[in-house]
């Protein structure tokens, strides 16, 4: 059981290829660029230009020693990445995909037998939460979700307000969040990594 | 570029996590939760845990097409019409039985509640005459009496002290929970009549419910000083 906190230590262990922290910080930090990424960037492709790059500079700043927050490391991940995407803006005219170079091996991610387990219960868990819901609800989240229809458009028809949709949300996630800590674990700073 | 800053309870407040979900964030907004969210575990793995579900959902939705029900006010975007929010109010499964029940009540009263009504207003009516003591005069007065006829009580103004004491009589009416539910006015007697005075109080059969009530009399002068005349009270028994 190992526990991470961003501090010089977790940052000296990442610069120095320790491969548990390795795998913690790409980890994390992959699925939070992905979705800032992908409300932004419409090509699978531009999406792990962008978040490869991002790890790159981070990478690069991190062994020349130039973060001087550790605890702030979360927040310096986000801005390198915001200023890789301005700049992806600025150069994209044609899909061109930034410098490769030096990038930083991921660590595979095939799934193990256990990983592919736990999906099946995390899809069993979202099936009996969908059908708790009442019929109307389940067509609210796929008219909003599946359909991705016009939310002020799905309300009216549906005659609730924004508010109800967020809670109907909210409501969901919270149900799932349970199951879903205990089954792929969290992979907090201050957590245990499964 | 220039965001403006979310820390952890303006997130959870404003449920940046669903809007973040739901598309509906401003653009700085966005930032300020991602930049929030890059820097707070918590709010990552709810963000992290709104996403999983929500990608599934996407997968299990369409197996549950069976046990989807558009509601009554879905509409396809073909029909799509601009409407205000009061439009699903008038949709047949809540307007109709609505509009039931208002008929009935229409018919009811046009029927049954205005003519009784009209006729309690127009016509003569026999009452039940029960005379009061004061609570100077003896023990508490016991009435009966029904709804649908209401009670008459003859009142008994006493001479005042000296001619021309009291300008007006008031009354208040006081039910058996204490409660004042009827105040009224008379201007006193002329000279000529003597002073004294018999009034009938008469109390609507809707007004009654079983308990005691109270009757209190005060005399009120030309410089509008209120005196306290007499009080009567008697326990009403209704029939009905």
């Amino acid at each position: 059981m190992q526990f991470y906190t961003f501090d010089a230590s977790y940052i000296s262990n990442l610069c120095a290829g320790d491969l548990p922290t390795q795998e913690h910080f790409f980890g994390y930090f992959s699925e939070l660029l992905q979705l800032k990424l992908r409300s932004r960037l419409q090509s699978p492709h531009a999406i792990e230009d962008v978040r490869q790059e991002t790890f790159v500079r981070v990478f690069s700043v991190l062994r020349k020693g130039g973060l001087r927050q550790p605890e702030r490391l979360g927040a310096f991940v986000n801005t390198v990445c915001s200023r890789v995407l301005s700049e992806h803006y600025r150069s994209n005219s044609g899909g061109k995909s930034l410098n490769v170079e030096g990038r930083p091996e991921l660590p595979d991610k095939s799934a193990s037998a256990l990983e592919i387990v736990v999906a099946l219960q995390v899809k069993d868990k979202v099936r009996e939460i969908l059908l708790d819901l009442t019929p109307r609800d389940r067509s609210l989240l796929k008219a909003v979700f599946l359909d991705e229809r016009d939310r002020d458009e799905v309300c009216r028809e549906f005659g609730v307000e924004r508010d109800y949709l967020r809670v109907l949300l909210h409501r969901a996630k919270q149900e799932f969040k349970t199951e879903y800590v205990k089954r792929l674990g969290n992979k907090m700073p201050l957590g245990e990594n499964v | 570029m220039g965001t403006e800053m979310m820390d952890h309870s303006e997130a959870i407040q404003q449920m940046a996590a669903e809007r973040y979900l739901l598309n509906e964030l401003t653009p700085d907004a966005r930032e300020a939760f991602e930049e929030h969210l890059f820097d707070c575990p918590e709010c990552a793995l709810d963000l992290r845990a709104g996403v999983a579900f929500v990608e599934e959902a996407k997968v299990q939705l369409p197996k549950l097409a069976g046990a989807l029900q558009a509601p009554v006010t879905f509409r396809s975007r073909a029909s799509k019409v601009e409407r205000g929010w009061w439009h699903s109010w008038l949709q047949p499964a809540f307007a109709a039985p609505v509009l039931a029940s208002l008929l009935l009540i229409i018919g009811y009263q046009n029927l049954v509640t205005y003519p009784g009504l009209r006729a309690a207003a127009n016509q003569p009516r026999l009452l039940p005459w029960a005379p009061l003591r004061g609570a100077t005069r003896g023990a508490q007065l016991a009435i009966t009496a029904d709804r649908q006829h209401g009670v008459a009580l003859p009142v008994d103004l006493p001479q005042p002290p000296s001619i021309g004491a009291y300008s007006s009589y008031s009354f208040n009416l006081n039910d058996p929970q204490g409660k004042l539910v009827w105040t009224g006015a008379v201007a006193a007697p002329s000279d000529e009549a003597g002073g004294g005075q018999r009034l009938s109080l008469v109390i609507p059969g809707a007004m009654l419910s079983n308990g005691t009530y109270t009757v209190r009399v005060t005399g009120v002068t030309a410089q509008g000083e209120r005196i306290r005349i007499d009080q009567y009270v008697f326990d009403l028994h209704l029939t009905d």
